[in-house]
């Protein structure tokens, strides 16, 4: 762990948070923290990005406090988290507040249908991305399947379907991987070449 | 009161529902909010995770849009609490041991198990918003074409879904 100062550390979040509009919101932080300003290292950057992934919890303010841990510690983990959600909160809010107060009048509940259309066809491919990506062997295939269908068409209720299905994967991944489990973290390679994007 | 609690404590245990990508949890998330406790209807919940798209920050701030509509400030404040709070102690805490603990079999396990579950959760939330927001031809059009121009890499996302949305308020007005 490296110490950045904590007025650096929440100036660049907070400009990464509000830059960081539409997709593709991880990538914003590898830009401003690895390319642009190098203060830490790609490989460092996959690391905390695939673990970000694995944490339950919105996994843009998990990555956020997980870099900002690394750059100053505890200090760096809270402000890092405050420095992107606070600025994002207050303009939703404001947002929500012309939504409710009638601002989105006809011509506005029009806009919306449109773009709201929009954001499904944009989820759907970062989704797809991310599932070419990180899919591996069929057994992943058939479980992510059947959560799917469990959770959309079927409508069930996630807890349940979470606990049989991570015990279903669980088991699973136990058959297939005692030999190949010694090597280090599977997704690292895959984070590290096209990092996906997540919308969290 | 009682309901703030019930509101507060609806997004703490959303978030842990998160596996693998905020989208995750949108199935969940609508079937509480709106079939569950009616905080918002089925319409309201998709303009508000559009807006929430549309606007900078986590996509899952849509915690702090539907705490709103249910309780104001107040509510607005509570849900987000809720929703990063808690998994954002816990990413610390890992994040302090996982140095030692990320080449561990138990860990290596935990992980491929855990990524089919929420390339799965992920997929439903898809589904679930396009179950509302697409509902003919026209919306199903405007979905594809944001999804191609996404698909090139050359047009940026926000362009992408506002240009869905002109187009769309062309062609209904």
């Amino acid at each position: 762990m490296r110490q950045v100062s904590l007025l650096r550390l929440i100036v660049v979040f907070a400009w990464t948070g509000i830059s960081s509009l539409g997709g593709g919101r991880s990538a914003y932080f590898h830009e401003a923290l690895v390319r642009r300003r190098r203060l830490i290292s790609h490989d460092e950057f996959v690391q905390d990005f695939t673990l970000s992934q694995v944490l339950p919890g919105p996994n843009f303010s998990n990555l956020a406090v997980v870099l900002g841990y690394r750059l100053a510690g505890f200090a760096g983990g809270f402000w890092g988290l405050l420095a992107v959600v606070v600025p994002g909160a207050l303009i939703l809010l404001a947002a929500g507040a012309l939504y409710a107060g009638g601002a989105f009048g006809a011509t506005a509940a029009l806009l919306m249908r449109g773009l709201s259309a929009g954001v499904v066809g944009l989820v759907a491919v970062t989704s797809l991305r991310i599932v070419h990506g990180s899919l591996r062997g069929l057994r992943a295939v058939v479980v992510a399947l059947l959560t799917f269908v469990a959770v959309g068409p079927l409508r069930l209720p996630t807890v349940a379907v979470v606990l049989v299905m991570v015990a279903v994967s669980v088991a699973l991944q136990w058959g297939a991987g005692a030999g190949a489990a010694a090597g280090p973290l599977a997704t690292d390679s895959a984070a590290g070449s096209a990092l996906p994007d997540e919308e969290a | 009161m009682a309901s703030l609690a019930l509101l507060t404590w609806t997004f703490v245990w959303l978030s842990f529902l998160c596996v693998g990508g905020g989208l995750g949890v949108i199935p969940e998330m609508e079937r509480q909010a709106v079939t569950v406790h009616r905080w918002l209807s089925a319409r309201e919940f998709v303009d508000g995770y559009t807006l929430a798209q549309l606007t900078p920050g986590p996509n899952m701030l849509i915690a702090v849009f539907v705490g709103d509509r249910a309780h104001g400030l107040l509510g607005a404040l509570l849900a987000g609490l809720a929703m990063f709070a808690p998994t954002s102690v816990l990413a610390i805490v890992v994040s302090h041991h996982w140095q030692q603990w990320r080449r561990r079999p138990w860990a290596v396990i935990a992980e491929r198990a855990l990524v089919p579950v929420g390339v799965g959760l992920m997929a439903g939330g898809v589904y679930t918003l396009g179950r509302t927001a697409i509902h003919d031809l026209t919306t199903a059009a405007l979905a594809a074409l944001a999804a191609l121009a996404v698909a090139t890499d050359r047009v940026p996302p926000v362009l992408a879904i506002l240009s869905a949305g002109l187009i769309g308020w062309l062609l209904w007005r």
